[in-house]
């Protein structure tokens, strides 16, 4: 019996998947799973949403990708962030902290 | 664009995304598998969790855009689906075709007769400057706005408004550069004229101000690029070259950019020379044409930036003034009236702008061409559209339940609309590609047909990169204007309707279509009347024949006077050719004449005729002047008194003809009913005029402008002292072309440097002087043909149209015991009513076009029973064919086969 989870609000899979290439290159399924364990923990990601974002990102040039040999010795598509995607993810963190401090800004007038 | 690139691609990329997917999937399950979930049960969970079919999907909607991926499928359908109905993609495709095609071409000639723009830097700031007012002082070289030198001169110090002015004429001087002298045409331009242009050289240098400093300064040449080409072989040591220019040599210092062909689009010059050599040029001229009033130049300037046309013309006006006084106290100025000189003293110039530079061409070219133009637009392109939207409207109600199906099955209406728009604009580009293929060969024909001989060289039936837009930009047009009402229509339809529609219903749209029809049907049987009557005027005038036997007849013509001869040696010189011609054992007879026969032209005048009273002809008479012997080499009867003979030949110093021929028609409508041998006539009308040239014979009527002239003609003796009559009539023995080298050969003895300006049997002089009657017949032919196709197209797509929509109908008339025959019948009712009605139409038109074409016809009225019935059955023939295969189709419906449409 699952937890309830936030489903994942629209847009942050993009910033989430570029947080996670930011740390180092992966496939698919690595990100997938490192998905899995933040949203085991907090929100809910649809692993087949995974792909279109992935493709999609990499169209916009954001994402590089090459296959490669993984850790159990299979061929796999590993992505990895360009430089255009590293600044993407620093404009997408700064307008996610501004909105999210604003939004906390609120909040604490409201409880004053 | 990189969308458009992944559908091309898209293979390797759905091959990628399945290995990426495959190890997703795999490690997922492996992953499940080692925490003790069984294989089938992981599995299963795997493949919920990624839902495979909508990742996929999901994907190739990032790769190609939602839209685009919808539009190629569609595409790819349209593609599969008109493969799979070949009989309507091929009528569809060859109506647009021959309608894009037939567009194009004649857009293309307006595009190079009137829209281009000459190829010099910014054409947008030309403009032809212009006498307006009294003509007076004298008359002119040449065509149309011709202004004369010196004000050329003087308006380039106007450089408040100008940045450069220029002059040029057109001319045709004799050139001979290592080979036989022949005649160019070319233009004598200022040395102002390239700089002002903004053309450079291809090759050496253009000319220069400097070469037109003064009367004979610069003997140079400047080839065109193209001349330079075929006659010069691009020779690359072209500049330095002497070459003679009528008798004068000059020397060629380079060659224009290649591209540019002169600011005439009607006369493409071979070469340029500057004004300072117009003495040498042969301009049969004595006169100081650069120090006098002759108009013989047209004037283009180059406005200031800035300045407005407008604004240039009202700024000249305190200029010209001033110059006007002046001019007209000048020593050339002629003597005129009081009036006259206040007339020429309220002239001023107008300056229209010419980005397109000057062209009589366009002028008496671009009333017709844009008439076809706007006829092959509306019509044929019009008939070609309305014929690819009835063929849809039919298609689609064939394809009604199919439509009505995917509807039902939730496909929206402006997807099916779009699909249906998909497969009108993959066919119009198609049947525009193929128009594009045909348009080439219609513009040869065209220009071909085209009236003036200047045309074949001036107009090129190239593709150019705005043509190609052009034809694009057409069938797109094609391809929305006829798939937009079938799509509208498909949006319309009510889904139950449509499934519930049996046919026998909605009708909507059939009776328009068939009166287009039946337009289409009267337009075209129109067209063919008329070709068929100009046909008949061309086999008639054929047949008729220009009154003499042109067998073995052969012509030549020289123009001595061009290339420096006096009169009297010009005279000398054809006497002497003339007996040597007769000498040549493969010739017969040979004889000269002043004027040449059948080139459309004559020498006319009035003449003033001596019998008991003094008559003046009251129209013009046709005259000529030809040596002794020349009725017996061409073959026209004597009908009474004598040929001209040497002694009628007037020596020096005498004035007047010695004596005249007269032709049967002078004497029927001047000389009826009296001995016309001995009256004595004159050439003139005017009251001095003195008739002092007895008629010593008649001869029989003979073409002398052209094949229908039927004029009355009037001969005088040749070599008299200044005649410098120079084309020559050959009878041979043997084919004509074997006796052109020896005759040939003797005028180079003579004269190397004088050109022969053509040699023709008079066979093909015939020919070439049916060129207009061909040209209407053609034309008219060619249109009738495409127009008459194109209906037979709409009539049979509109009996199909019925056909699919009464197949039920039929099936149930033949279940109960009608007969295939009367089935055949029933749908060919119809199409025979259209055709009647069409050319119940048509009739009335042909009766009222007669007058409009009567004078074009010869030996045929317009409203010839015999053709008119002979178009109208070749049009019903072939419609009665174009209706017979749909009608076929319906008699053979199975009538179970129609009932279980239900």
């Amino acid at each position: 019996m699952p937890s309830p989870r936030f489903p994942i609000p629209q847009g942050t899979l993009d910033m989430l998947i570029l947080q996670i290439l930011s740390l180092e290159p992966a496939h698919g399924y690595g990100i997938a799973q490192r998905l899995e364990q933040i949203s085991r923990s907090v929100v809910q990601v649809n692993q087949g949403s995974l792909y279109p974002a992935l493709h999609r990102l990499q169209q916009k040039g954001w994402l590089r990708a090459e296959w490669k040999k993984s850790e159990i010795g299979r061929d796999a598509k590993f992505y990895c962030l360009t430089p255009a995607g590293r600044k993407q993810l620093a404009v997408e963190k700064d307008s996610w902290a501004r909105l999210s401090g604003a939004v906390n800004l609120i909040f604490e007038e409201g409880s004053r | 664009m990189i969308r458009l690139f992944n559908w091309f691609r898209r293979g390797s990329l759905e091959r990628g995304l399945n290995r990426e997917i495959q190890y997703h999937f795999d490690r997922r399950v492996a992953d499940l598998t080692a925490a003790g979930i069984p294989e089938p049960e992981a599995r299963r969970r795997a493949a919920v969790e990624l839902s495979l079919t909508q990742v996929r999907e999901e994907v190739r909607d990032v790769w190609l855009g939602r839209w685009l991926r919808d539009f190629l499928y569609d595409l790819r359908f349209s593609v599969r689906s008109l493969l799979r109905s070949p009989s309507f993609t091929a009528t569809t495709l060859l109506s647009l075709a021959l309608g894009i095609g037939a567009i194009t071409a004649i857009y293309s000639l307006v595009d190079q007769v009137i829209l281009h723009a000459l190829p010099v830097r910014e054409p947008g700031r030309l403009v032809l400057v212009d006498w307006n007012g009294d003509d007076l002082i004298t008359g002119g070289i040449g065509s149309f706005n011709l202004m004369p030198y010196p004000i050329c001169r003087e308006l380039q110090q106007q450089t408040r408004f100008f940045e450069g002015v220029l002059c040029r004429a057109e001319i045709e001087v004799n050139l001979t550069a290592g080979g036989d002298p022949r005649p160019v045409a070319a233009e004598i331009v200022s040395g102002s004229y390239f700089p002002v242009l903004g053309v450079g050289p291809a090759l050496g240098r253009v000319i220069e101000p400097e070469d037109d400093a003064a009367p004979g300064a610069g003997p140079v040449v400047v080839l065109s690029y193209d001349f330079w080409q075929a006659q010069f072989g691009g020779a690359a040591d072209i500049a330095g070259r002497k070459v003679l220019i009528g008798n004068h040599p000059m020397t060629v210092v380079g060659v224009a950019a290649a591209g540019f062909r002169g600011v005439d689009v009607g006369a493409v010059p071979a070469f340029w020379i500057p004004t300072s050599m117009y003495a040498d040029a042969n301009l049969d001229t004595d006169e100081d044409l650069l120090n006098n009033p002759t108009r013989w130049l047209q004037i283009l300037a180059r406005l200031r930036p800035g300045v407005s046309a407008a604004q240039a013309q009202a700024g000249l006006l305190p200029w010209f003034r001033p110059w006007l006084e002046d001019s007209a106290r000048r020593p050339w100025f002629p003597v005129i009236t009081v009036e006259k000189r206040r007339l020429y003293l309220a002239s001023s110039l107008i300056l229209t702008p010419a980005p397109q530079g000057h062209s009589p061409l366009r002028r008496s070219l671009s009333q017709p061409l844009w008439l076809l133009f706007a006829a092959t637009g509306v019509l044929l392109g019009g008939l070609a559209c309305l014929n690819v939207a009835g063929l849809f409207l039919a298609r689609g109600s064939a394809r009604a339940r199919e439509l009505a199906t995917r509807l039902a099955l939730g496909a929206s209406r402006s997807r099916i609309g779009r699909q249906l728009l998909a497969d009108s604009l993959l066919l119009a580009l198609t049947g525009g590609v193929l128009g594009i293929a045909l348009a080439p060969p219609a513009m040869r024909a065209l220009i071909a047909f085209l009236p003036h001989d200047l045309a074949a060289n001036a107009l090129r039936p190239s593709i150019s990169l705005d043509l190609l837009g052009f034809a694009l930009l057409a069938s797109f047009a094609a391809g929305l204007l006829s798939g937009i009402a079938p799509a509208l229509h498909a949006g319309r339809d009510n889904v139950v309707n449509s499934l519930r529609e049996r046919g026998g219903t909605g009708f909507g749209g059939v009776r328009l279509r068939k009166a287009i029809v039946t337009l289409q049907v009267a337009f075209s049987l129109i067209l063919l009347i008329g070709a068929a009557l100009f046909l008949r005027t061309l086999t008639g005038l054929l047949a008729k024949g220009p009154g003499f036997d042109t067998s073995s007849l052969l012509s030549f013509a020289i123009a001595p006077l061009e290339n420096g001869y006096s009169r009297a040696d010009a005279s000398r010189l054809v006497r002497r050719l003339d007996e040597q011609v007769r000498a040549l054992p493969a010739v017969r007879s040979s004889a000269a004449a002043r004027f040449a026969f059948l080139t459309g032209g004559a020498w006319s005048n009035n003449a003033t005729i001596q019998t008991d009273r003094r008559i003046v002809s009251d129209r013009s008479v046709n005259f000529n002047a030809v040596s002794p012997g020349f009725f017996a080499t061409l073959g026209v009867r004597l009908l009474a008194g004598r040929d001209f003979d040497q002694s009628d030949s007037r020596p020096a110093g005498e004035i007047g003809p010695r004596c005249a021929i007269v032709n049967q028609a002078f004497v029927k409508r001047y000389l009826a009913g009296r001995d016309p041998l001995g009256v004595r006539i004159a050439r003139g009308g005017h009251t001095d005029v003195k008739p002092d040239s007895p008629i010593v014979g008649v001869v029989a009527d003979m073409s002398y402008r052209g094949l229908r002239d039927d004029s009355e003609q009037v001969f005088f003796p040749l070599f008299e002292s200044d005649d410098t009559g120079a084309t020559f009539y050959i009878k041979v023995r043997g084919a004509p072309e074997q006796a052109i080298p020896s005759i040939r050969r003797l005028v180079r003895q003579d004269d190397p440097r004088l050109p022969i300006l053509w040699f023709r049997t008079l066979d093909d002089q015939v020919n070439r002087s049916l060129n207009t009657e061909r040209m209407l017949a053609a034309l008219s032919g060619s249109f009738g043909a495409l127009a008459l196709l194109l209906s037979l197209v709409g009539l049979y797509g509109v009996m199909s149209f019925v056909v699919t929509r009464r197949t039920r109908e039929i099936g149930i008339r033949l279940a109960l015991g009608a007969t295939r025959a009367s089935a055949l019948r029933l749908v060919l009712r119809d199409a025979a009513a259209m055709i009647a009605a069409g050319v119940a139409l048509a009739l009335p038109c042909v009766a009222a076009l007669d007058k409009l074409v009567q004078s074009q016809l010869f030996g045929v009225t317009a409203t010839d029973p015999a053709t008119v019935a002979a178009a109208a059955l070749v049009l019903a023939a072939g419609a009665l064919v174009a209706a017979f295969i749909p009608a076929w189709r319906a008699s053979n419906v199975s009538p179970t086969d129609a009932l279980r449409l239900e």
